[in-house]
């Protein structure tokens, strides 16, 4: 009998990002876990505070560096109603484009660590193949892989360029198929399932007391997805299914993520169709200069403080890759946000730990903490 | 169920709330009095079917702070905000922890964040920043660096 | 005469699997080559070898190949900061495949002869950074990556960010981008191949 407290991290294999899990076991048991945040807390929030509205999407791709277009969408919905701005239609048809195609290439860097945690190697080679595939869409139109600020308050910064949809399409039918190829490269595999089935079991009632949402909350029996519950931009015009499993465990949350992939390209496809069919401006009209240029063309210094935006508040709620993500905006009339907070569902998801880890062993934690689906960046902001 | 909302919440709460006001987008934002937020949270939690709490948050209007809570119900599918104002001297107010579990994390950040102290929270310790950290960055007097500043110290260094 | 010639000889000489086709060259001596070179070429070798290092001096022969083995197998830590770590990732993925230039990321500091800072370093990690870059084997290389690693980035005015790595650790090479993209990050690995190549102790 020999109990400790161990460091898994903030370098460790396991963690993909920079924290630290502490974990209180006994020989192999894990009997209390803390996790350590706060290694990358770069001060978004407060950053935000000095910042002119657009200046703020800049920081909204690093928050969520693996769901950048999310983040975005996220900040620009809650600015919009602070500031009393409506977007055009087609810019939130190309919102919830990005959105969608942000869900599959996060999903797709989540199975390429997930799998690679659980031990199979050649997985990552094609998570990351694909999700390439999807960055190179993302790099024709906003012209960034990673960083894209793209979407601005009032819309988004530029119209897509001619040939998208087509290319679009075709990467959406390659993808389908891949899909399949996932499921026989894991499913299939004996090694996947003794690693994964009734690891990491966390109730529906557990999810929601702690907070917990997205695939985890969904692979718990749940039908909650905020773009069928509370629909934002265009989601009401769209059909999908809510992806849901009823197992709660690792294997569980593989399976809503896949079939999310899938129902993210159905999405992609109708968005894709209107958007062929209903050109038109991407920006709203009556949107005040200031906010797209962060600086006073010199010799015009005055203009910069002139406003006649009400002060107000703003909340929005996106269904990001990883669960349900917020952001409460107060405009108080000046050219900054007077206060921006973030909710994050990471954050959410990990204050849950002692929930889906204690019980099991040390050599569950990897791929328990893999179907969690962890990117620090926002966790911490 | 969004228009009778706030009077049945003045209904249940009475004078425990101070005002309803409109918030597109959610059922409304209920200003409650900080005294009594237990009885808010558990009234919310079992009478209203307000089941999940998604974020804690607190701002400091320099003169006083605010602390809202985010709180969205599944039977009901709509959000709601819960705001109340305290004092810029010796902030506090009642823990959602025993209510909403979840709440945990975000009152340790809020703490840290805009110190504003939750009674009776289990474990009110830091979350963002290393342990010991004297200095609360969201209030509004706590600047941040200059540019030129840095510059000058990064070429002592 | 080349091995398929003789393979389909032997073949049709003899029924399909009962003898295995050999390929045979008999006309070079093998053996009397390699008793020759053992017993003349290697003693004169090791001969010139000392009157070399008589002359210059034993660092000066064996710095070029430790240098030579350490450029063509730089081993970096395997950790992820923030964006730039994703990229990192990239390019050990398929389209990219850093790992044709002998780069293989470790997860241990004590296997690693090459620490990427691939992310924004806050205070709060920065001990435990200094932690590790102590931990790894000497000689070892640090590559900032990325502008949040070389100054700050976007949070440079932060509370929490360290304005540039270098204010913690020695940096040898500075790659630009917020993040760069995977070519990037090899060409600067690349470049950091160079400098290693032009190391004198």
């Amino acid at each position: 009998m020999s109990e400790m407290w161990i460091n898994m991290g903030p370098q460790h294999p396991m963690t993909h990002g920079l924290w630290n899990l502490r974990v209180h076991v006994d020989g192999e048991m894990v009997l209390d876990v803390d996790p350590e945040m706060g290694y990358l807390h770069r001060g978004i929030e407060k950053i935000s505070e000095d910042r002119h509205y657009n200046e703020v999407v800049t920081l909204m791709d690093r928050c969520c560096y693996v769901a950048g277009l999310a983040w975005e969408h996220l900040y620009i919905l809650s600015a919009e109603q602070a500031l009393g701005i409506r977007p055009p239609e087609r810019a939130e048809w190309i919102r919830v484009m990005s959105e969608e195609f942000q869900r599959l290439g996060s999903h797709l860097m989540w199975y390429a660590a997930f799998v690679q945690d659980i031990g199979l190697m050649a997985p990552f080679l094609y998570g990351m193949r694909d999700r390439d595939l999807v960055l190179d869409l993302f790099q024709s139109y906003t012209g960034a892989r990673m960083t894209y600020e793209y979407m601005r308050v009032g819309g988004v910064r530029n119209d897509l360029p001619n040939g998208f949809t087509d290319q679009s399409r075709k990467v959406c039918d390659w993808l389908i198929d891949r899909f399949e190829e996932y499921d026989r490269l894991c499913l299939a595999s004996a090694i996947f399932h003794k690693r994964c089935d009734g690891l990491g079991k966390m109730s529906r009632a557990d999810c929601v007391a702690y907070g917990v949402t997205g695939p985890m909350l969904r692979s718990a029996g749940s039908k909650r997805d905020l773009r069928k519950d509370r629909p934002y931009s265009a989601y009401d015009r769209v059909e999908f299914d809510v992806a849901t499993a009823d197992g709660a465990d690792v294997t569980a949350r593989y399976l809503v993520r896949m079939e999310e992939m899938r129902q993210s390209v159905r999405i992609i496809r109708q968005a894709l169709d209107w958007l062929d069919k209903n050109p038109g401006p991407v920006m709203a009209a009556r949107v005040p200069r200031w906010l797209g240029a962060p600086y006073a063309p010199i010799g015009n210094e005055g203009y910069l403080l002139k406003r006649n935006y009400p002060k107000g508040l703003g909340l929005s709620a996106i269904e990001e890759p990883h669960g349900e993500a917020q952001a409460y905006i107060v405009n108080d009339g000046g050219e900054h946000p007077y206060r921006v907070k973030f909710r994050s569902p990471v954050f959410a998801n990990i204050s849950a730990a002692k929930k889906y880890l204690v019980g099991y062993r040390i050599a569950d934690i990897p791929p328990i903490m893999g179907s969690v689906d962890v990117c620090v960046g926002e966790c911490d902001r | 169920m969004e228009a009778e909302f706030p009077a049945l919440v003045s209904a249940r709460l009475g004078d425990r709330v101070a005002a309803v006001e409109v918030f597109p987008g959610t059922l409304g934002r209920v200003r409650f009095r900080a005294e009594a937020a237990l009885d808010v949270f558990r009234s919310m939690r079992d009478d209203f079917a307000f089941d999940h709490l998604s974020m804690v948050g607190g701002i400091d209007w320099v003169d006083h702070r605010e602390v809202f809570y985010v709180l969205w119900s599944d039977a009901r599918r709509a959000y709601v905000i819960l705001s109340t104002d305290l004092p810029a001297e010796n902030p506090h107010i009642e823990s959602a922890t025993p209510t909403w579990p979840g709440a945990n994390w975000h009152e340790r950040e809020t703490w840290e964040m805009v110190d504003i102290h939750f009674d009776h929270h289990p474990d009110l310790r830091h979350l963002l920043m290393p342990d010991g950290y004297v200095f609360h960055p969201l209030l509004r007097s706590f600047k941040l660096h200059e540019p030129e500043e840095l510059e000058v110290k990064t070429r002592n260094v | 005469m080349n091995a398929s010639s003789v393979t389909t000889a032997s073949g049709t000489a003899k029924a399909p699997g009962t003898e295995l086709p050999v390929v045979t060259q008999p006309g070079v001596p093998f053996i009397e080559i390699e008793t020759l070179r053992a017993k003349e070429f290697l003693p004169a070798a090791k001969e010139a070898l000392s009157a070399m290092i008589a002359e210059r001096g034993r660092e000066d022969l064996t710095q070029p190949v430790f240098n030579w083995a350490g450029r063509n197998s730089l081993f970096p830590l395997h950790w992820g900061l923030a964006c730039c770590a994703i990229e990192f990732a990239a390019a050990f993925g398929a389209r990219w495949d850093a790992e044709r230039f002998g780069i293989v990321p470790r997860s241990s500091p004590r296997q690693c002869d090459l620490m990427i800072v691939n992310g924004t370093v806050t205070w709060k990690v920065a001990h435990k950074l200094i932690a590790l870059y102590e931990q790894m084997p000497e000689p070892k290389w640090v590559i900032a990556m990325g502008n949040c690693a070389t100054g700050g980035g976007p949070f440079r005015t932060a509370y929490s960010v360290v304005p540039g790595v270098d204010k913690l650790v020695p940096v040898d090479l500075y790659i630009a981008g917020c993040p760069p993209r995977p070519e990037a990050m090899l060409d600067g690995i690349l470049k950091l191949e160079e400098l290693i190549r032009e190391r004198k102790e």
